[in-house]
């Protein structure tokens, strides 16, 4: 009884641990969005709310717990209240099959170093991947305002496009790593992380991380310049908070895939195993952010013709060429 | 096709270049409450009513302002003074309205209404944005310290009769038949 | 058939149709000033100048001045003939004022269109500029000669199109000089048309003068309610105010011009004195509680004692919707009434002359303007129908022989042949004169309801049937009394008027009156009985927008709105329906709430004064019943429930021509007494400032009313030792009024003529728009 008590509080405080990790590294992470954009186009970036603007996301919290939340005339209530909570939860669940180092051994007993370890975890995290446009898509909808319902329109499309492409790029991972686990794949990178080998999939799978996120230069959803704010135009205060986190989380988590699938997940000399994990999270991020810097959006037509035309395509080669390379 | 692959490449990350070089230049913001940058005289914020070198309105309440304004942001009725003068019975802007463009200024045919440097002046109550003749009306010439409309114009106002404006020859005698 | 090509366009155009006009039916404007198309072309300003590339004359051309002619090959763009433009702007603007922002033209004026429009926009000419000194014109009128471009349009349209000889040009050369020749007042009343028609801001509006720009106007097209003639106007209004009116061409009624009465007539709009607010036994109450008071009070008198204890008096002045609204109250609560007009006689003469009319013989204002022979019977255009008298006068330059019959003195601006006679002899005159009109093709009899009676207004419909039965496009122009009289005919179903009702006020049979925007005060004839009548009721209700003295006395008092606030349709004397749109939504004008000085500083949603219903909302309320919702549905309500106006589903930009069809219109007895021995017969007539309720609270025009004077014929006032300029004191039951002199040669004799005048109440005096007065009561007072 005592065992199993244990084992759950140890559980919780993973969890908890996790989820706190992940929600202060997201208000920081937009603090540092902002910062960097910021110096990218030679201005400070926010430095306003406290040293260099380091309680800024305090304050932005604060302001968006305090605004009004409002909702607009004809829209589907019940729906409109729930969709950005679909898209804050899916995010955060992600994290649960994240491994952040090898197993710790306390008192004779192995602790794995990950929420839980599911032998389809790969499988889980699509699956939630996609539940996540739902919110969008339903967020659109239930606004009963065209600019929204548009953006909702466009994330369930691009959704599509480049979960195909997400996923295929893949498959030579879990081909070579033999399972769907992401503590087996990690493991199957203790001589070589896959990005080495796999260069190909990992493009792939870093562009379509990207439109999974809905960032810059695939940010249709929402294309300010064209739907006001897209699929959250309607929506304000802390809902619309729930959509932000959700976009930042996901940013995370794909961060923590790429690092898992491509650069081996937390291993790394001299630094703890988690750090590597944060460190290699906090990179691709930036990079993300890079991009957001430089690139232009792309037209609806072009990022059809992206996904379809060269990513699907590329990824599909790509497991021919593997899978000859293995049975060679 | 190789090539245009190449080319699309270099110049993605010619992009890249850029942006990331910007990370190690310094900003050019100047930090506002900090540093108040000395504004040229034309830059355009509050705006102020003038007067004539004769310390009179300059504004003959022409409607030419607010016609051009593209926020209908100045109202104003006009009037006729004891004189002759044609004025401005009431003049109103309202600057919670007022997108500082400056159409106003360059479409016055008098250099009554003027843009002056001064932009902070917001106030808490959207009411008090609403600015009346007496709170617009300085008593000084602004930028055109000489113009004086009413000395160009052809019509009488008390000042000067038919004839005695700048370029106007004598009224004519309309009655001759003299060459 | 000339075909011409103009900018590689081709088109066909009749006979004699200049280049300019042919380019305007492409849709190719050509500039121009001088060129107006009621008033023709003299080829003044040049403006106009295109280049001909082939035809009988080559070279720069004054587009206004050559007539299309086949084969011709036109252009409007070639560089020269936009360089001659420009240079004639330029030249234009040698001698310009440097005027714009204190010249009320500024925002609609041609001159500153063009100038822009041709680019000149720096001074190159160092020279001084010409001035001339202004005249003053009168109050309605602002002179600014230096302004002037010497297009001519004012002349030709003062002198030549008006007939009005006061004003003309003077000076030669550099010197050209557009005034009045003699120092004074214009006299003209089309005076006003000066300002529209004159292409820069040398006349200008002065009521209105510096008061806004014509694109800060909210412009609505109205139609004047003024007189009968329903001319279109252009209102434009602004912070809930009407602030100035302008003409509007129309096809079929007044062309481009209106009458100064129509143009000034405006301001009892948004007099500071106009009710805006409910009134019970002297007190100011909400509209609503009057309202509410009114009916509860009605209803109680109609059940102690009976609906026929109830009148209803209405006028000619209320719009369609507001005496269709009428009738149904009365259908509804079986009051007695509505009754629209006030007198016996002048009423069944107006109420004959629209149901005289059909489609037949019916002529707009346009088509009389074609005729080649014009009978007046007993109409005084000038007077009574203003416009009338400039589309009589295009007949008279086209060739009409105009003849009148009439006891006034009439001035008309053209040639016709007035034969005088007394109102009682105008039968015998009319049934003489007839035969003046068998050489024509194309007769118009004109019939006046003022001074006449049905019998007259019958013998003239009776004399067109018999030209048109012999072949004659002949046709039939009745005037009536007011804006809407024949909206009122149309929907009238009781056969009695004002003056019957007053009879059974004073019976004891009626009890309590409800008058809804009448002029009773102002028209009724016996004043005395009138008075006594008002005070035998235990419940007067007045319902207007005027202040007149009945609404005054009113137990309750409820404000409706003007036609510039709600709109309504109106039908005209030949039986055109013509819908006019509100021009602003109403409440209290910021005139009023910012207590002249800058709209208040607070704000709030409902502007004060909007709770005002239109009358006919209230004549809804007072039947107890809910009013149709919107104007449309108001309109759809009038359709079915009234056959004869089933047409205005039809209406038009044009309006509809609505017709009584086969009704029969209110009995008529025997007119005036005779004349007695030893009295001269007194006539008091329409003018056309002074004498019409609404246009009386306009300021400007009671300026133009001058002194009351009476008309005298030359045999009488010799009789009696008078002079012209004389004061004399007309001696009436009740007290002495006195006037000037004035003597006619050409007046009837025996009659003394007393034109309407703001400044004196008739009816305590008088007792009718006929008056026997003793000669030995016209006293001279004072020697000129
Ligand atoms: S600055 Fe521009 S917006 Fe402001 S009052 Fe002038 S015209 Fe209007
Ligand atoms: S444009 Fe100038 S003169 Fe005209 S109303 Fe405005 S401030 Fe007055
Ligand atoms: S007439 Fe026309 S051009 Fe001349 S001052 Fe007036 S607005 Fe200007
Ligand atoms: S006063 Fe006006 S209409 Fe008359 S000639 Fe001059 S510009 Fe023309
Ligand atoms: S319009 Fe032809 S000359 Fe004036």
């Amino acid at each position: 009884m005592w065992f199993w008590l244990l084992g759950y509080l140890v559980l919780m405080a993973k969890i908890t641990a996790v989820l706190t990790a992940v929600m202060v590294l997201a208000a920081y992470l937009v603090l540092v969005e902002r910062k960097l954009l910021g110096r990218f186009q030679v201005r400070y970036g926010p430095n306003r709310a406290g040293i260099y603007g380091i309680l800024q996301p305090v304050a932005d919290g604060i302001k968006l717990l305090l605004k009004e939340d409002l909702m607009p005339e004809g829209a589907d209530r019940a729906i409109f209240l729930a969709a950005p909570a679909v898209v804050a939860i899916t995010a955060l669940m992600m994290f649960a099959v994240v491994p952040f180092g090898p197993r710790l051994t306390i008192g004779g007993r192995e602790i794995p170093m990950v929420i839980t370890d599911i032998n389809v975890g790969l499988l889980y995290v699509f699956a939630l991947s996609s539940l996540g446009v739902y919110g969008v898509a339903l967020g659109g909808w239930a606004s009963n305002s065209k600019y929204a319902l548009l953006g909702g329109i466009r994330g369930a499309a691009q959704m599509i496009s480049y979960e195909l492409a997400l996923g295929l790029s893949i498959v030579p991972v879990v081909m070579l790593a033999g399972s769907f686990s992401l503590v087996d794949i990690v493991n199957a990178q203790a001589g070589l992380p896959f990005i080495l080998v796999q260069p190909l999939a990992f493009g792939v799978f870093l562009i379509s991380a990207m439109a999974e996120t809905k960032r810059i230069p695939f940010d249709l959803p929402e294309a300010e310049t064209e739907l006001g704010a897209g699929y959250h135009t309607e929506y304000s205060g802390m809902r619309f908070g729930l959509f932000f986190l959700g976009e930042y989380v996901h940013m995370q988590v794909m961060g923590a895939l790429v690092a898992v699938f491509f650069l081996g997940g937390w291993r790394g000399p001299v630094l703890p195993p988690p750090v590597w994990l944060l460190v290699k999270i906090v990179l691709v991020v930036l990079f993300m952010i890079w991009v957001r810097a430089t690139l232009p959006r792309l037209r609806y037509d072009q990022l059809m013709n992206l996904g379809w035309k060269v990513l699907i395509p590329l990824a599909l080669v790509n497991i021919l060429i593997t899978g000859a390379f293995m049975a060679a | 096709m190789i090539r245009a692959g190449i080319d699309i490449i270099a110049s993605i990350a010619a992009g890249f270049y850029t942006t990331g070089r910007h990370l190690f230049v310094r900003p050019f913001t100047e930090s506002y409450p900090e540093y108040k940058r000395p504004l040229p005289a034309r830059s355009r914020a509050r705006i102020i009513l003038t007067r004539d070198p004769e310390g009179r309105e300059r504004c003959v309440a022409c409607y030419l302002c607010s016609g051009v304004c593209p926020v209908n942001c100045i109202s104003m009725q006009a009037a006729e003074d004891s004189r002759g003068r044609r004025y401005a019975a009431w003049f109103r802007i309202n600057f919670g309205r007022c997108i500082y463009c400056g159409l106003c200024e360059q479409a016055c045919p008098t250099s009554a209404i003027q843009l002056t440097p001064d932009f902070e002046h917001i106030r808490r109550d959207l009411l008090d944005m609403v600015f009346e003749k007496q709170d617009l009306l300085v008593d000084h010439c602004g930028k055109d310290p000489d113009y004086d409309f009413y000395q160009h114009a052809g019509v009488v106002t008390g000042l000067a009769g038919k004839g005695d404006h700048i370029s106007e020859n004598a009224p004519v005698n309309t009655r001759t038949n003299m060459p | 058939m000339p075909k011409l090509i103009i900018d590689n366009l081709e088109i066909e155009v009749p006979e004699g149709t200049r280049v300019i006009e042919a380019a305007e039916k492409l849709g190719i404007y050509i500039p121009r000033f001088c060129f107006h198309h009621a008033l023709g072309a003299v080829g003044a300003c040049r403006v106009c100048a295109v280049k001909v590339l082939e035809g009988a004359v080559e070279g720069v051309q004054m587009s206004c001045m050559i007539d299309a002619q086949d084969g011709m090959k036109v252009s409007t763009t070639d560089p020269e003939a936009a360089d001659f433009r420009r240079s004639v702007i330029e030249w234009l603007m040698l001698n310009h004022p440097h005027d714009c922002p204190v010249c009320d033209e500024g925002g609609h004026c041609l001159l500153q269109d063009l100038t822009v429009a041709g680019g000149h926009s720096i001074r190159r000419y160092e020279g001084g500029k010409r001035t001339y000194t202004d005249q003053y014109l009168g109050p309605l009128v602002q002179h600014e000669m230096n302004r002037c471009i010497q297009c001519y349009r004012c002349v030709r349209f003062y002198r030549e199109y008006s007939g009005y000889n006061d004003l003309g040009v003077t000076g030669i050369a550099g010197r050209v000089y557009f005034g009045r020749l003699r120092e004074g007042v214009l006299e003209s009343p089309f005076a006003g048309n000066l300002i529209d028609i004159c292409p820069t801001g040398v006349f200008t509006d002065k009521p209105s003068r510096y008061t806004g720009r014509r694109w800060d106007f909210e412009r609505t097209p109205g139609v004047c309610i003024h007189c009968s003639l329903g001319c279109r106007t252009t209102v434009s209004a602004r912070y809930r105010q009407v602030g100035r009116m302008e003409g509007r061409f129309s096809q079929r009624v007044n062309g481009d011009f209106i009458c100064d009465r129509g143009r000034y007539g405006f301001y009892y709009a948004d007099r500071p004195g106009r009710p805006r607010s409910g009134r019970i036994s002297g007190q100011t109450v909400s509209v609503d509680q009057a309202v509410y008071e009114a009916r509860d009070r009605l209803q109680r008198i109609t059940e102690e004692h009976g609906p026929q204890a109830v009148g209803v008096i209405g006028s000619g002045r209320s719009s369609l919707q507001t005496q269709s609204a009428m009738v149904h109250l009365c259908r509804t609560t079986g009051w007695q009434g509505p009754v629209f007009r006030n007198t016996r006689i002048t009423g069944a003469a107006a109420d004959t002359a629209a149901c005289a009319l059909n489609p037949e013989n019916a002529v707009s204002m346009r088509e009389l303007e074609t005729a080649d022979a014009i009978l007046a019977v007993g109409a005084d255009p000038v007077n009574e129908a203003p416009v009338l008298a400039l589309a009589m006068r295009q007949a008279q330059r086209a060739g009409a022989q105009i003849t009148a019959i009439d006891p006034r003195p009439l001035e008309w601006p053209f040639d016709f042949e007035h034969l005088a006679c007394r109102a009682e002899e105008i039968g015998e005159a009319l049934a003489s004169a007839a035969e003046r009109l068998s050489d024509s093709r194309r007769p118009v009899v004109i019939c006046g309801t003022e001074i006449t009676d049905a019998g007259i207004v019958l013998q003239a419909a009776d004399l067109v049937a018999g030209l048109r039965g012999s072949g004659k496009t002949a046709g039939l122009f009745c005037t009536l009394p007011q804006a809407n009289s024949f909206g009122a005919a149309l929907l009238d179903e009781c056969n009695a008027c004002a003056a019957d009702l007053a009879a059974r006020v004073e019976a004891g049979q009626i009890r309590a009156l409800a008058v809804i925007e009448s002029d009773l005060w102002h028209d009724f004839p016996d004043r005395p009985q009138l008075e006594k009548a008002l005070e035998k009721l235990d419940l007067l209700v007045s319902v207007d927008f005027l202040d007149t003295p009945l609404f005054e006395k009113a137990d309750i008092g409820i404000p409706s709105l003007t036609v510039f606030e709600a709109g309504g349709i109106y039908v005209n004397q030949e039986g055109r329906a013509q819908q006019v749109r509100p021009a602003h939504t109403g409440g209290l004008p910021i005139t009023v709430t910012g207590a002249g000085d800058h709209p208040p500083r607070t704000f709030a949603p409902n502007v004060p004064g909007r709770d005002m219903p239109a009358a006919w909302v209230t004549a809804f309320c007072l039947a107890g019943q809910a009013p149709p919702e919107t104007d449309a549905q108001m309109t759809a309500w009038m359709r079915y429930n009234f056959a004869v106006l089933s047409d205005l589903a039809r209406m038009d930009a044009d309006g509809v021509r609505l017709f009584a069809g086969g009704k029969t219109p209110i009995a008529h007895e025997a007119t005036m007494p005779e004349k007695p021995e030893q009295c001269l017969e007194l006539l008091l007539a329409a003018a056309v400032f002074g004498g019409e309720p609404m246009s009386d609270y306009s300021q400007c025009l009671r300026e133009l009313a001058g002194l009351p004077a009476v008309w005298m014929d030359r045999a009488d006032a010799d009789r009696h030792g008078i002079a012209a300029g004389d004061r004399v004191g007309l001696g009436f039951e009740n007290g002495e009024v006195s006037f000037v002199v004035r003597i006619s040669d050409h007046m009837a004799p025996g009659v003394l003529v007393v034109y309407r005048h703001p400044d004196i109440d008739w009816q305590p005096r008088a007792g009718d728009t006929r008056y026997n007065i003793r000669e030995d009561r016209i006293r001279r007072i004072e020697k000129a």
